[in-house]
């Protein structure tokens, strides 16, 4: 372990868009970054020079594990096996973006290997870390839900210009990429999974594809949820909401009503197609990245493990069966049980 | 005009009752002969008690009803009734209003389709939604273009149980729960938006609220339609009782040129008591006004107006394959439906 100053080295693999979202929180855990991007590095570290905390360019990837302690891997989807699995084999503990791999065998391989050498590995399911999800979690785990009967969810956004994310073969679609986040949630409330059936829909039009997911879901528990997503014409915003209702009553949350700092001015701000806006004060992506380096350096056991990221991509990987088969499909279990370290 | 109301069973049935009485030049008479077996017996209040309650004359039996030569009638019995009633104010000549769902089973829906179609009245699914302005509003935006292509749709119909009728979870007399109760008025306004027809349907119900009851409380289905947009559907009964108001309808449409969401009944001005409780004092038009309005227009100039028995086919096939798909786990085919 390369430790400076007690805060570790961290290797940020890949500069694309939800690099930026990572590197506020990034630089308020780490001693250091160092970034490897086959494109894109040079301008990242470029737009943080004049942080506290030196950030700088390496040229491999071999160069980059030899020199970090901790690898955030932020590449496109079917990079992340090859990646995790070298950071893995150079000793690195691991944080990864969703979904945790493109398959879900290769997620398990990914935890399998890293339980076998004793490594972190935590899959950024990051919407765990959004204030509005933790509170009902919260309620949910606090009883005031009661027995869970009925969730939704949605995810509503533009749809992403990096061409890597419309390639269904390379990204999964809408359903791995984006709803992924969705079905986190639902299994993280209300359990494990025992059948999904999803219908997926996509045409162009003269501003670009349009593409949109349904995906219903049976809770091992009895409850059930349904998740929806859109990756909408180029203008329209990031938007999510959810519903839950139980024995004990519900609770909902849409955020366009609750944004709390609502501008009219002469100057139209930018609408982001792309990313929620966080709270700086609290932002989901540093208490996220917070939470993993915590674990790694030896704190409690973090909110999202590595058999978490294998059950998501399982899930969805089950969604996209029901897609190609046109029916529903039984799923075996969902959750791995135990923590993977 | 002479309007009869056939069955106060329907929770729908006092509001329009009252409505039709407060409407210049409608005569109404009621006549509830479920409700006299029943009576308040069970707590709920039907027949002579409820008529006096919503200021309409009441008659003991559909037989009197008939005799008084009612020009149209408002069906607002049990779901598994509708059928039987249709037929005898089919035959007696009258036009019918039809609660929805237009019936339980296929087989008597065609029998509704042709008993109406045999005496040549004009039968209307009281649909009260299709007649807000908000969905006059979003069908205008839709035809002027500016949703582009419809690519897909969610509705939220979500309520609390109509406790204060005990049929509503008997499974034969409401041909089912929630998915019986609540698919249809989303399926009303796709179908009334779109004109698409449905394919395919799959749906997961349960009954983890209400248990004691013998129906499902909680469902949802997807519905993949002919045009191939793709529907996301919530009919759970998952307002609870004791909530400020009953319940809504939400919808949200997708086009590649952009979203539309309705709330349409979400207009209110909110607040807390002083014991703590949530105060939600709703306002906006009476679609139920609206829609009986346009009966009545109908029943006066002949002229059928929507959504029709077909209309009331086409919501009644999501129903029934949404119910299979939830019993069987398998995704069910709309045109194989056993019919």
């Amino acid at each position: 372990m390369t430790f400076d100053d007690e805060r570790p080295v961290i290797g940020l693999v890949g500069a694309g868009g939800i690099s930026r979202a990572h590197m506020p929180g990034l630089l308020r855990v780490a001693g250091r970054i160092r970034v490897f991007s086959q494109v894109g590095a040079q301008a990242l570290v470029r737009d943080f020079s004049s942080v506290p905390v030196p950030v700088d360019v390496v040229d491999s990837l071999e160069e980059l594990l030899a020199s970090c302690d901790v690898a955030d891997v932020v590449t496109p989807t079917p990079t992340h096996h090859g990646i995790v699995a070298a950071a893995l084999e150079a000793g690195r503990d691991v944080i990864c973006e969703k979904p945790m791999a493109r398959t879900a065998a290769d997620a398990q391989d990914l935890a399998d290997r890293a339980e076998a050498a004793g490594l972190h590995l935590y899959p950024a399911h990051v919407v765990r870390y959004f204030p509005a999800y933790a509170a009902l979690k919260d309620a949910v785990d606090a009883g005031t839900l009661g027995d869970l009967a009925v969730l939704r969810f949605v995810r509503s956004g533009a749809f992403p210009t990096t061409p890597w994310f419309g390639d269904v073969q390379a990204s999964g679609g809408i359903v791995m990429d984006q709803m992924i986040h969705d079905l986190d949630q639902a299994l993280w409330i209300a359990g494990p999974v025992t059948r999904v059936s999803a219908m997926r829909t996509r045409t162009e039009s003269a501003t670009g594809p349009v593409e949109a997911a349904h995906v219903i879901l049976t809770h091992a528990g009895g409850a059930i949820s349904q998740c929806s997503g859109v990756w909408g014409p180029p203008h329209l915003a990031f938007t999510t909401e959810y519903s839950a209702a139980g024995t004990g009553g519900t609770l909902a949350w849409r955020s366009r009503e609750e944004d709390r700092y609502v501008t009219d001015l002469a100057r139209a701000a930018d609408v982001d197609g792309f990313l929620p806006p966080v709270d700086p004060a609290d932002d989901p992506y540093a208490a996220e990245l917070a939470d993993y380096v915590s674990a790694i350096v030896g704190g409690p056991v973090p909110r999202v493990s590595a058999a978490d990221g294998v059950a998501a991509v399982r899930v969805a990987e089950v969604a996209l069966e029901s897609l190609r088969t046109g029916r529903p499909v039984e799923c075996a279990a969902t959750r791995v049980e135990g923590e993977l370290r | 005009m002479k309007i009869g109301i056939m069955s106060f069973a329907h929770v729908h049935a006092a509001g329009y009752a009252r409505l039709l009485a407060g409407t210049p030049g409608v005569e109404v008479v009621a006549a509830d002969p479920g409700g006299n077996l029943s009576g308040d017996a069970g707590g709920e209040v039907r027949g002579a008690m409820l008529a006096a309650q919503v200021g309409v004359d009441y008659l003991d039996s559909y037989e009197d009803l008939f005799a008084w030569g009612p020009d149209a009638v408002v069906v607002t019995s049990e779901n598994a009734r509708h059928r039987a009633d249709v037929e005898l104010a089919a035959a007696a000549g009258a036009h019918i209003l039809c609660e929805k769902p237009l019936a339980t089973s296929w087989e008597d829906g065609l029998a509704i389709r042709d008993a109406v179609a045999r005496a040549g009245v004009i039968a209307m699914m009281a649909h009260p939604v299709r007649f807000s302005s908000a969905f006059a509003r979003l069908c205008a935006q839709n035809r002027a273009g500016a949703l582009g292509n419809l690519v897909a749709i969610r509705g939220a119909n979500n309520g609390m149980l109509p406790a204060e009728r005990a049929w509503f979870t008997d499974p034969v007399l409401a041909g089912g729960g929630a998915l019986a109760d609540h698919l249809v008025h989303v399926a009303d306004l796709i179908d009334a938006l779109t004109g698409a027809a449905p394919v395919r349907v799959t749906a997961t119900s349960n009954r983890v609220l209400y248990p004691q009851r013998d129906v499902e409380s909680a469902g949802v289905a997807l519905v993949e339609y002919d045009n191939g947009l793709v529907a996301a559907f919530d009919a759970s009964w998952s307002v609870p009782l004791r909530a400020p108001a009953w319940g809504g309808l939400t919808m949200s449409v997708l086009g590649t040129a952009g979203t539309v969401d309705v709330d349409f009944f979400g207009a209110a001005a909110r607040g807390v008591d002083a014991g703590g409780l949530a105060v939600e004092r709703r306002y906006g038009a009476d679609h139920d006004a609206a829609m009986l309005a346009a009966f009545l227009e109908g029943v006066r100039t002949g002229v059928q107006p929507q959504p029709d028995v077909q209309a009331g086919l086409r919501t009644l096939s999501i129903v029934l394959a949404a119910q299979e798909s939830a019993r069987t786990g398998r995704a069910v085919d709309v045109a194989a439906l056993p019919r």
